[in-house]
């Protein structure tokens, strides 16, 4: 590995991501390369919080772009602040200015709403870090607009001109694959995909973010969402989930897993009724019962046997 | 071998400053890359290639994960891409491996294909890249297009010919009438974005305000903007197999009348396989169309097995051609000969990426039919409307489902 993908890997780490090398690498190409990134993974895998700690590592300013369907160049790039402009008519009701100059005054840069992609581009000290989230939701208008801004990095407003970046800012975009995007859109960027964790990777998660846990309770945290992840279920939990599960055992004082608190919590982490109803039964039995003792075991061979039996429950259900 | 465990890591390593001769070698060993993936259909043009090496530059080339992971993030552009990548780039690991070990100069290479040839002999940069490999990428490429994307068959192939000349001119001009009823149900839909419109209730502000500067700001005239309307879109996926023999040409008029009046609407026809019959249809007699179709067809009335093809629409197109406004349009008899199982499993895939699925069924016109077919039944679950589709009647009644 050379320093300087270890560098981002480091920089990353100190800011509490716990991240593998091929999220170091990408990173690293982005910002040589001057390319977006375009992130890909199931709900929960942490895509967005890649650029939230890409910003706070560069000591920069995170610009988030929500997409949505219908969402529109006036809520993305700017607006003009009609209230401010009416009441400035009227401030001006008396003066002498005429139309000439009355519209250059209420078509200025005070008068100027600058939205995420405006702003991203008008960045003042540093390129900024313009996360477009769920770049999937938005509909493909928007999506050929938004090609046109990442290409130039310059936008044109009618009363004011041709507005041309300063600071290249460094582009994530995520999406979470409810429609394909363009081509052209996945041209530009370089692909990431997230997987769930490993098991070895969780752990680190959980030993991070979670202050305080014990290493038994974390290994069978980690343990148990590994076997969970193998099960057909409505709504595979991720990393966020783990990390509410592990910290709701942590506030009931649990040092390791049982089943009936398990039962109890299983809301924490799985946010589906069927889901719940598929789980609560023998299905737990099987998770929590061959867990205690096992924390030796190799963890991959422990998930396969646990999963075998586990399909086996769900389905009879 | 494996290199993994080669030398120290390089302080940026720069192929290019350790020997000429072995970028060249680099360069070439990517372009055949980029031109294998590019085969199998992953998004890997010459600006691809220039990226890969612009990434390998950064990183340390003796580092196999450093390697991959580069070379991952520039040339795959979906999850689907990664197995193909991963098989390519294991070949691809080999070679580079050679060259690596390679001494010096490193002419006596297997030489991959002519234009790297010539690329090795010149050995020059980026530049020289970006010169030979664009004739080779995009350009060849774009022109091709829905050619390229459907199989053709050839005609020893076919298992059954089929004569559709005889139609009756009543029942198109009666289908053309059911469509654009259906047609203006689905054309109603209002989107959240506007256009500008002087009838409307709602308000544009920026335009207003622009209007009204003349009149030094006071608002005399109100710009206004309304709703757009969207289309949703529309897959129509038709069985053809012989149990719907008798249903099939009918189908296929309302299939084409479909097209040519609603714009976005794709068309997929299947027995055993799946075939988009998307172009035949555009703006073609379809006399002309049906004849085309029984021709390239493959299995045309053949068996069934809505199963595997459902689950290559979605492997193949779905991703691309369905999302929440999609509505998908399955017009079989549910008697699949295949794995129930297969079609469960794609009936939940297609239900989960469209706005609504809705199976057309012509033997639910007849009184006697209960959905137990295997494969029907299975199905249902993901189903949102299960309708008869046996004569014109049943056609215009479907009209009401036709919104998202």
């Amino acid at each position: 590995m050379i320093e300087g993908i270890r560098g981002i890997q480091e920089m990353m780490e100190r800011e509490q991501y716990v991240t593998d090398r091929a999220i170091a690498t990408t990173a690293y190409l982005a910002m040589e390369l001057r390319k977006p990134i375009l992130i890909e993974g199931q709900a929960g895998v942490g895509k967005t919080e890649i650029a939230k700690v890409l910003a706070s590592a560069l000591n920069t300013e995170l610009i988030r772009l929500q997409c949505y369907e219908g969402l529109d160049v006036n809520t993305a790039l700017y607006e003009w602040n009609y209230p401010k402009q009416m009441l400035r008519i009227k401030m001006e009701e008396g003066s002498r200015k005429d139309a000439d100059e009355q519209e250059s005054l209420i078509f200025s840069d005070s008068f100027l709403l600058k939205r995420p992609l405006l702003r991203a581009i008008t960045a003042e000290d540093k390129p900024p870090v313009l996360l477009i989230d769920e770049v999937d939701r938005s509909d493909e208008e928007f999506e050929a607009f938004l090609l046109e801004v990442l290409s130039d990095f310059q936008v044109t407003i009618p009363e004011l001109g041709t507005i041309r970046a300063r600071h290249r800012p460094y582009v994530v975009l995520t999406s979470n694959r409810t429609r394909e995007l363009s081509d052209a859109l996945k041209r530009r960027c370089l692909y990431l995909w997230i997987d769930y964790p490993s098991f070895d990777k969780e752990l680190r998660i959980l030993t991070t973010k979670v202050p305080g846990i014990n290493d038994r309770l974390a290994r069978q945290v980690a343990m148990f969402m590994q076997a969970v992840r193998q099960v057909k279920l409505n709504k595979t939990p991720g990393v966020a989930e783990t990390l509410d599960w592990a910290m709701s055992m942590m506030a009931l004082h649990q040092d390791h897993l049982e089943q009936e608190t398990v039962r109890e919590t299983l809301g924490a982490f799985i946010k589906d009724r069927d889901d719940v109803a598929r789980l609560s039964g023998k299905a737990l039995e099987v998770l929590v019962g061959g867990m205690n003792g096992a924390e030796d075991e190799d963890v991959t061979q422990w998930t396969q046997s646990v999963t075998q039996r586990l399909e086996r429950e769900v389905a009879t259900r | 071998m494996d290199p993994v465990g080669n030398p120290a890591p390089r302080e940026r390593s720069r192929y290019a400053l350790k020997s000429r001769a072995r970028y060249a070698d680099l360069q070439r060993h990517v372009i055949s890359f980029g031109r294998e993936l590019r085969r199998r259909e992953l998004l890997a043009t010459s600006t691809e290639t220039v990226d890969a090496l612009r990434a390998l530059e950064c990183v340390d080339i003796g580092d196999r994960e450093d390697v991959y992971t580069s070379l991952r993030s520039v040339f795959t552009s979906r999850l689907e891409d990664v197995p193909i990548f991963d098989q390519v780039f294991n070949q691809f690991w080999q070679r580079i491996a050679e060259v690596e070990q390679q001494p010096d100069n490193a002419d006596d290479l297997p030489s991959e294909a002519g234009e790297a040839g010539d690329l090795e002999q010149s050995g020059e940069g980026e530049e020289q890249l970006r010169l030979t490999s664009p004739d080779a990428g995009e350009g060849a490429e774009e022109g091709e297009g829905d050619e390229e994307a459907l199989p053709l068959y050839s005609p020893i192939e076919m298992l059954v010919n089929k004569d559709f000349s005889r139609f009756n001119a009543d029942e198109m001009t009666e289908i053309a009438r059911a469509v654009l009823v259906i047609a203006k149900r689905l054309a109603t839909k209002e989107s959240r974005r506007t256009r500008i419109s002087t009838r409307s209730h709602l308000i544009d502000p920026r335009r207003t305000m622009r209007r009204n500067m003349k009149y030094g700001g006071t608002i005399l005239e109100l710009a206004r903007k309304r709703r757009k309307i969207r289309k949703p879109r529309l897959v129509l996926i038709c069985d053809v197999s012989r149990s719907m023999d008798t249903y099939s040409r009918f189908l296929l008029q309302f299939i084409h009348a479909m097209q040519n009046t609603l714009g976005k609407v794709e068309s997929f026809v299947f027995s055993t396989t799946l075939t988009r019959v998307t172009p035949y249809f555009k703006n073609e007699d379809i006399q002309d169309a049906l004849d085309r179709i029984a021709r390239e067809v493959e299995d045309w009335s053949g068996g069934t097995r809505i199963g595997q093809s459902l689950q290559t629409f979605n492997e193949r197109w779905a991703r691309k051609l369905v999302d929440r406004h999609t509505i998908v349009l399955i017009l079989s008899d549910g008697l699949d000969t295949g794995d129930a199982e297969i079609l469960r499993a794609a009936m939940e895939v297609l239900d989960e990426r469209a706005a609504k699925v809705i199976w057309l069924n012509p033997l639910l016109g007849s009184k006697d039919y209960r959905p137990l077919a295997r494969g029907m039944s299975t199905a249902l679950d993901h189903v949102d409307v299960f309708a008869p589709a046996h004569n014109l009647a049943s056609l215009l009644d479907l009209s009401k489902h036709l919104a998202v």
